[in-house]
């Protein structure tokens, strides 16, 4: 109990933490909003009601908590260029994302879990040294490059030509994998190096244990071995990571992905937001991921402690985050 | 190496290294680049990076060895300024970060579980529940286009990792002997840090510093494609930002030079950050340190 009252507090810490660093720089120091809002010429009394509306009179902390209350009641405004609501906004986009980016993400781990288990497996043989050789050159590839390179070859009339070079006019199931294809192969391209030298540092760590070598010396397949003792051992470290990568890559990743493809998303809504100085959309998404992440934390923590009692105390934020 | 004193921790990484013909490899490209930007810097090549020198993407040929782009700059010339700006970007980056994790990393590890700890804790707590790109994008908007935007948002975001790293360390450090009899001399804790635990803490430091170059030039051409990258200048990341666009018109001189450059000396640098992990930490589980910030 104890535990539980400790790790929720930290996590509302944590909330007032980032809710702190977005009101500061998007609406503290951000632009002021005023003329934006009004038209040409306007009286002082026009000007200084716009300003009582945004609260620009109002002291830093009387604002800050306007904002976590705005935040808390998921009443985050209208858009600056669209007019419209926020909530509506990211109502319509995040289905798009989660589409467009968990089939690369599932993807992106499954496959390098199977490459790790190879490497471990044969480790320092030919088929380690190659599988960690196209992992550091995947890791050396830049997204752009990848996605670039992607399109060029698949999506133009230099290439393949046989994927649309750009949009998302999705109807059926054959129509979202003619869309979703170049964006997945460009997220597991970019995502399995990184993805694939992990596991296999998790597994070499695992099947080092006296308990593998047992299981060996019984005569167990290398599939069994690394399938069922090998893999049910890591688990711990590979949820953490799995867990803790969701909010970044999905939206870090859809950023890129979304406003290169011209994918209506969540991420190509942020993009259009950064460009044109959007601050409601802006400091809603920003807010809003940061918040569910902390959350998402908590949970782990919870479900390590349930699953796990000897879990005194979580070793620091997610042991695979040192 | 007769300068290096026998059995110190420089002498016996580079005894590593030499034995490892892929750091070594990655070691003459990361050189090669920058006897590349020591050229820019001096004027000798790349001068020319801003001029219009030909017609609008012109094919390779003896006058432009990469062809031309939209504007008719020669885009030979702009690959090799932007090696400089590549050097200019990570050294930075990796410096302060290094500099501002170490501090706050060695403070954080000798008052572990302390009060100056659980703040500095809730610090990287915070700062690392911001997506990468989204606390850049916050910080180019609350800064308005000022080009130093890019370098801060990179510090504020990856120093988090080496902090950890150090922290750590010296949690572990802090209970050596060697610390112990300095406290029992009476040695002052800020002298006991700088001079017997951050020195101590060097493998970590010269390994995360290699990562964050890594990470800092690949973030700048997320970046500058986004638009908060380099302003009024030219990148890597720029010439890719510029392709976009005329990749589907068939024209491949910036995409095929700039993606060059960064995959050959990224490539580098990664083998290099390799073989070092390997000299300076055998044995550990390598990779405990390239995670987070991965994805870009």
């Amino acid at each position: 109990m104890k535990y539980l009252l400790r790790k929720v507090s930290n996590s509302l810490l944590l909330v007032i933490g980032v809710t702190l660093v977005s009101f500061v720089l998007m609406v503290w120091f951000g632009p002021d909003r005023t003329y934006g809002l009004i038209g040409k010429n306007p009286t002082q009394e026009q000007i200084d009601q716009v300003r009582r509306q945004l609260g620009y009179d109002q002291p830093f902390f009387a604002r800050y908590l306007d904002y976590l209350g705005d935040l808390a009641t998921l009443d985050l405004g209208h858009s600056d260029s669209s007019g419209e609501s926020v909530s509506a906004l990211l109502a319509r986009t995040v289905p798009i994302t989660l589409a467009l980016m968990l089939p690369g993400f599932v993807l992106g781990n499954l496959l390098a879990m199977i490459l790790a288990m190879f490497s471990a497996w044969y480790r320092g043989g030919w088929l380690d040294r190659l599988i960690s050789g196209l992992s550091v050159g995947s890791m050396s590839l830049s997204f752009l490059v990848i996605i670039i390179g992607l399109q060029v070859l698949l999506c133009t009339p230099y290439g393949l030509n046989l994927f649309p070079v750009r949009g998302w006019n999705v109807s059926d199931f054959g129509s979202y994998l003619y869309h979703v294809t170049v964006p997945t192969l460009a997220l597991v391209l970019v995502s399995i190096g990184y993805n694939t030298r992990f596991y296999r540092s998790v597994f070499i760590e695992e099947a080092g244990r006296d308990h593998i070598m047992t299981v060996r010396a019984f005569g167990a397949s290398p599939a069994t071995i690394m399938g069922r003792h090998v893999m049910a051992n890591s688990m711990a470290p590979i949820i953490t990571r799995i867990l803790f990568s969701v909010p970044l890559v999905v939206i870090s990743g859809s950023l890129l992905i979304e406003s290169y493809f011209g994918i209506p998303g969540v991420g190509k809504a942020s993009f259009d937001a950064i460009t044109s100085g959007d601050q409601p959309v802006l400091k809603a998404v920003v807010a809003l991921t940061a918040v569910s992440f902390v959350l998402v934390q908590l949970a782990a923590d919870l479900l390590y402690r349930a699953f796990d009692p000897r879990i005194e105390q979580a070793p620091e934020n997610g042991s695979a985050r040192a | 190496m007769k300068w290096l004193a026998a059995n110190s921790t420089a002498a016996r990484t580079w005894q590593a290294l030499r034995t490892d013909p892929w750091g070594l490899a990655g070691l003459a490209v990361i050189l090669f680049f920058f006897l590349l930007a020591l050229c820019v810097w001096l004027g000798l090549l790349g001068a020319g990076w801003a001029e219009a020198s030909g017609g609008r993407w012109q094919g390779p040929g003896p006058d432009h060895w990469f062809g031309t782009n939209m504007l008719g700059q020669d885009i030979f010339e702009r690959a090799v300024f932007s090696a400089r700006i590549a050097f200019e970007i990570g050294l930075v980056v990796a410096v302060a970060t290094t500099i501002l994790g170490a501090g706050l990393g060695a403070l954080a590890g000798w008052r572990a579980f302390g009060f100056v700890d659980d703040v500095i804790l809730w610090l990287l707590g915070v700062l690392d529940s911001i997506p990468f790109y989204l606390l850049v994008a916050a910080l180019a908007y609350a800064m308005q286009g000022q080009p130093l935007a890019m370098y801060i948002a990179m510090v504020f975001t990856f120093w988090t990792a080496t902090a950890r790293l150090v922290r750590a360390e010296v949690m572990r450090i802090r209970n050596q002997d060697y610390v112990k009899s300095a406290r029992a001399i009476g040695l002052p804790g800020w002298r006991i840090i700088l001079r017997h635990v951050l020195p101590n803490t060097s493998h970590i430091l010269l390994v995360q510093g290699t990562l964050v170059f890594v990470s800092a030039i690949k973030a700048e051409v997320i970046l500058s494609f986004l638009g908060l990258g380099v302003q009024d200048g030219v990148s890597w990341g720029v010439m890719l930002a510029e392709s976009t666009q005329e990749v589907i018109a068939g024209h491949f001189g910036n995409f095929l030079a700039a993606s060059g450059m960064l995959f050959l000396f990224l490539l580098g640098l990664n083998l290099f950050s390799d073989a070092l992990q390997d000299a300076l930490e055998p044995g550990s589980a390598r990779l405990r340190s390239r995670l987070f910030k991965a994805p870009a």
